[in-house]
């Protein structure tokens, strides 16, 4: 199982992150002041850590000193939101960063884009007996391949990422089309009804009123 | 045109011209006088060889009753011999004017001959190839005729001395004239340099160099004029400078209420998110519903504590003279025992000058932060004595402390010296920002002693009353 350490003065935000990552299959462990951060990163073997900027004892950058020599993927959150902060942060070795405040999906999907490139992720995504091969970007459901266009793949994936989560229409359509959502939804109800058909997940993937689709799994 | 320039020119314009009217006055007088001399000789000359033909006419024999014309002619020649070194030049007519006698050179129109009569004697200044003469024409009365004698004097030499002088002047001026136009251009650069550095000045300020200053090289007009120049600069640079640094202070300001305004929403809109998305277990939807309350109580408390500083920033406080008891007494009644804390009242009865609830607000938020910073079962001493300057306030506590380098900025907005344990007791990181603003409008300002781990002393001093409280 992956493990993430989560370094923020704030516990409340602590917290959030945790509950998200957890809920998303992550393990996590919080702790909010950058010495004792400093101490655990020498004791225990983390895949990913996120770090605040602005903590008592020792700062971000400081933190950042003692992970850069154990190549562990770092994401800045942060509530500054200078360009001289971010460059800073990332010229230290940073792999990526949130500023403040943060949409939890995004913050699921840039765990998950950096955790990809440090090759630590599954690149196997399954829900029931359907089978997604990231890297391939192939999709087996009971052993016979479905063909699914761009789009249908790009909210599968989403859907698989966060199983049980109710998923607005805007996120589903922005994380997938990269646009802004107008209101429109007749493009996505459409993908999303073509995706059931493919898949046989008229019962799974349903509609939450005024929400948006939520993918069910016991 | 520059203005060095313009100097330069009007005075070589009047120079040259005085110098042209008084060289031509006085080379003209000088030739006028010559000219006077020369005439002036010439008629004695005339006077001189009238008399010497008379002479002359009075030894020719007593035969002739009429002096003839051959004799007059023998006279004459013998005068014209007498003057030969001089140049004389003579012409010798009878009664009808006719010439009985005329020297070689002599080639005059008979102008003169006929304006001269038998008493009068004239003369006229004539030219007469590039030489000038001063003809000369009297009557002369020998033995029994009238004969008119005319003579000539070569002048050329004062008209000759005439062109000479001028010419002669002309050079001299523009000699002069030059090596004035030399010194006037140093002496118009050097008058004017002021106004040229004073420019100078003026172009590098305006283009942002502000702390560049006119030198100051005389002490005439335009010497002040730099100085106050460079004064109002100096004026205006401070004011640019106060400027920039309340700019300074106001982004840093919109820097830290960002960062903290940021810290509750990232909460609030995180878990209002997962309310709406998830479908979470009792005890996670009251953790996300608490935080949500208490985030969002976070911002309420930092919305009404900036507005207590805006609002103290622009009142214009009314100050009263009041007593010292009141306010304490509040004081014991709100912090009596609380946060398992022990206060210490000790203070002296006096009148103070002071708008009472914002001096309230004061010592609320010292003591609240006092509180803060000790540990359970501390101790937090509140004094008030008078001094010489007035009457002091003081807040003691014997808790965490501040560390030396923190203590210039503990004033600031969002500052915290601990901030998970402000957090915790539900602080903004405002009080003293505003007990700051509340102790300016009463021209009193935050004394702060501290020492890491020993704790700390707030004080400030207020205007005593002038009437004693005799009780």
């Amino acid at each position: 199982m992956i493990k993430i350490l989560i370094v923020d003065d704030e516990k409340p935000i602590c917290d959030l992150i945790d509950l998200n990552l957890s809920s998303a299959g992550y393990h996590c462990v919080t702790v909010q002041d950058g010495l004792k951060a400093i101490e655990m990163i020498e004791q225990e073997a983390f895949d990913l850590i996120l770090l605040d900027i602005m903590l008592p004892g020792a700062d971000g950058y400081d933190v950042m000193e003692y992970i850069r020599p154990l190549d562990i993927p770092v994401i800045f959150i942060t509530a500054k939101h200078e360009v001289k902060d971010r460059v800073k942060g990332l010229k230290l070795g940073a792999d990526d960063y949130l500023v403040k405040p943060f949409d939890v999906v995004e913050l699921v999907a840039r765990v998950e884009a950096v955790l990809r490139r440090y090759n630590k992720t599954e690149q196997r995504l399954t829900a029931g007996d359907v089978v997604v091969d990231l890297e391939a970007r192939r999709v087996v459901k009971a052993g016979k391949p479905v063909v699914l266009t761009n789009k249908e793949f790009g909210l599968l994936v989403l859907f698989i990422r966060n199983k049980n989560v109710a998923l607005f229409r805007e996120t589903l359509y922005e994380k997938v089309w990269e646009e802004e959502y107008y209101g429109d939804s007749r493009t996505l109800d459409l993908h999303v009804q073509r995706l059931r058909k493919k898949l046989g997940w008229e019962n799974n993937l349903v509609a939450v009123y005024k929400v948006g689709y939520r993918l069910e799994e016991s | 045109m520059k203005f060095s320039l313009k100097i330069l020119l009007w005075t070589m314009t009047v120079m040259a011209l005085a110098l042209g009217f008084s060289g031509f006055y006085f080379v003209n007088f000088v030739f006028e006088t010559s000219l006077s001399r020369e005439v002036g000789q010439a008629k004695d000359e005339s006077s001189i060889l009238g008399f010497a033909f008379e002479t002359a006419a009075l030894s020719v024999p007593a035969k002739y009753s009429v002096l003839p014309d051959n004799t007059v002619e023998e006279i004459a020649a013998n005068l014209e011999k007498g003057g030969q070194s001089a140049g004389r030049l003579l012409r010798i007519s009878d009664e009808e004017k006719n010439a009985l006698y005329v020297s070689d050179g002599f080639e005059m129109d008979e102008a003169l001959l006929m304006r001269t009569e038998e008493d009068t004697k004239a003369y006229r200044i004539i030219r007469s190839d590039d030489h000038y003469y001063v003809h000369t024409g009297t009557a002369v009365n020998a033995l029994n005729r009238i004969l008119y004698l005319e003579n000539l004097k070569d002048v050329s030499e004062v008209f000759t001395e005439r062109a000479i002088g001028f010419s002669l002047y002309r050079r001299v001026t523009l000699i002069m004239l030059c090596a004035g136009l030399f010194v006037m251009y140093f002496i118009s650069s050097m008058l004017t340099k002021p106004v040229r550095l004073l420019t100078e000045a003026t172009k590098r300020m305006a283009a942002g160099d502000y702390a560049y200053r006119a030198k100051e090289i005389s002490q005439d007009e335009l010497g002040e004029l730099t100085r106050d120049f460079n004064s109002m600069a100096g004026a205006l640079e401070q004011n640019i400078e106060k400027l920039r640094e309340e700019i300074d202070a106001k982004e840093e300001f919109m820097g830290a209420f960002a960062h903290e305004l940021k810290t509750p929403l990232t909460a609030i809109i995180g878990y209002a998110d997962m309310l709406r998305s998830h479908r979470l277990d009792e005890e996670k939807s009251i953790l996300s519903a608490n935080y949500i309350y208490t985030e969002g109580k976070r911002l309420e408390t930092m919305s009404l504590r900036l507005l207590d500083i805006i609002i103290a920033g622009k009142e214009d406080a009314q100050l009263q003279t009041v007593s010292v008891e009141p306010v304490f007494d509040y004081l014991k009644e709100m912090f009596c025992a609380r946060h398992e804390i022990e206060f210490h009242y000790t203070y002296e009865q006096c009148r103070i000058e002071a708008e009472v609830s914002l001096i309230k607000t004061v010592l609320v938020n010292l003591i609240d932060n006092a509180c803060k910073a000790s540990e359970d079962n501390g101790r937090v001493e509140v004094s008030g004595c008078a001094v010489d300057s007035g009457y002091r306030f003081a807040v003691r506590d014997y808790g965490i402390g501040i560390p030396q380098a923190e203590l210039h900025k503990i004033t600031k907005a969002f500052y915290m010296v601990d901030k998970s344990r402000a957090r915790s007791k539900n602080g903004a990181g405002l009080g003293l920002a505003l007990c700051v603003q509340i102790l300016n409008i009463h021209h009193s300002e935050l004394h702060i002693e501290s020492e890491a781990g020993k704790g700390s002393c707030f004080s400030f001093v207020l205007t005593k009353s002038e009437v004693r409280d005799e009780s």
